[in-house]
């Protein structure tokens, strides 16, 4: 089977396509699985960790993924991320350093342990740095890695992905700007708040439900629920945006303007893409500090 | 009250990284057995870098099921947290508040889905 990819952007419309690509593969019967690139007019870098989702979603040890048709532009953002290693491609040099390759981390016993958050952050200290990134102020640094490990733990406790998670990154130095994608191939939001809710909410609402402070699907003895909220509130003061697409729905917040959306068709898992401002220089802190005898 | 303990983040969790809920729930135990002692207990965030909210919803939201609000605040003490740290731990705490008080009716709701269509 063959299946032609379109232009895919970090947009509602990217997301759209990766979702029918993903459809399209899933009912072939065949064991050969084809990708064409060659109506595919431009591709966002960190797009590739989704396309990597998709493609774990639909293949198992008896599919094989081919690609081919790549022009040569994007054959050369796709080896610099080293997406196309697995596909037979050797990795191109990165010269520029201005790109977060492709990572894929398989969680052990769906949780978030401590080998895999030092495989995160040996990853991030490697490529969070380098000539062609722009210096980040060190509490936009910090405060942009947690955001990452926020989004690793939500994923890990929430996914049930058995194909792990996928990260791949960005920077556009004269935009100061730098994109990561972080996309897990599992159940979805959806399932989460259902399961929650006990009721038939839609793909949209569970992220709308999801996005509220204080709501969590957690349930025992451990407290949850404003992670997401949390990502919102640094993207605010950043200036940056965020998407978060999970199944037919799909979420975006940029410039103070909140935009939900329902996909045309299933994305597997849940996918949040990032948009950084790295010229931002904000303190990040309350104006009145919190005193450590009034925390409890 | 007892004798003051110290609880260092940093070598319960082996780095500076409070990351993982697994990772949380190790320093939250070690803290809920000093204050079933009725130990005051001070928890040193000395040399952490990374620290993320579902670490402190392990490690110091969840004692809020355990512990009285007053005996928590008369017990419990951090040191060595940076004020963007503090900012989010001072979060965690009141959404912990406010998740204990809602508890039943949270985990009355827990169920299956009923099918997969949108």
């Amino acid at each position: 089977m063959k299946c032609y990819l379109p232009t895919i952007r970090s947009d509602k419309q990217g997301f759209t396509e990766l979702a029918s690509l993903k459809y399209a593969l899933s009912n072939s019967i065949d064991d050969e699985l084809v990708i064409d690139f060659s109506k595919c007019k431009f591709f966002d870098a960190n797009m590739a960790a989704s396309l990597k989702a998709v493609l774990s979603s639909v293949t198992d040890s008896s599919k094989t993924i081919v690609i081919n048709g790549l022009p040569q532009a994007i054959e050369c953002i796709l080896r610099k991320n080293q997406f196309l290693n697995e596909y037979g491609y050797p990795v191109m040099r990165d010269t520029n350093q201005t790109t977060l390759p492709l990572l894929r981390v398989i969680l052990q016993y769906h949780c978030f342990q401590s080998s895999d958050s030092h495989v995160l952050a040996n990853y991030l200290n490697t490529h969070l740095s380098g000539k062609g990134i722009p210096e980040m102020s060190p509490m936009l640094n910090k405060k942009f890695r947690q955001s990452i490990f926020e989004i690793f733990e939500n994923c890990a406790a929430h996914s049930n992905s058995r194909q792990g998670i996928f990260v791949c990154g960005q920077y556009f130095p004269r935009l100061n700007r730098l994109d990561l994608t972080i996309s897990d191939a599992g159940i979805g939001i959806r399932t989460n708040v259902r399961r929650f809710l006990n009721r038939q909410v839609s793909s949209v609402d569970a992220i709308r439900w999801a996005m509220e402070e204080g709501n969590t699907t957690k349930t025992g003895t451990q407290p949850g629920g404003f992670g997401l909220a949390l990502l919102k509130n640094l993207i605010e003061l950043n200036r940056g945006k965020i998407q978060i697409v999970s199944r037919q729905g799909y979420y975006e917040f940029s410039n103070g303007k909140i935009k939900f959306d329902k996909l045309a068709a299933d994305f597997p898992g849940t996918t949040i893409n990032l948009e950084i401002n790295t010229n931002d220089n904000n303190s990040y802190c309350l104006s009145s500090e919190i005193s450590a005898k009034d925390i409890f | 009250m007892n004798n003051v303990n110290i609880i260092r983040v940093f070598d319960i969790v082996g780095g500076g990284l409070c990351v993982s809920s697994d990772d949380g729930q190790l320093v939250h135990d070690q803290i809920a057995k000093l204050l079933r002692e009725k130990h005051n207990v001070i928890i040193s965030f000395e040399n952490i870098d990374t620290l993320i909210s579902a670490f402190l919803n392990a490690a110091i939201g969840q004692l809020y099921s355990e512990f009285p609000e007053e005996d928590i605040r008369e017990c419990l003490s951090v040191e060595n947290m940076t004020p963007e740290d503090m900012e989010l731990l001072k979060r965690v705490i009141d959404n912990a508040k406010i998740y204990f008080e809602n508890r039943k009716n949270y985990d009355d709701a827990w169920k299956i889905e009923v099918n997969d269509e949108e």
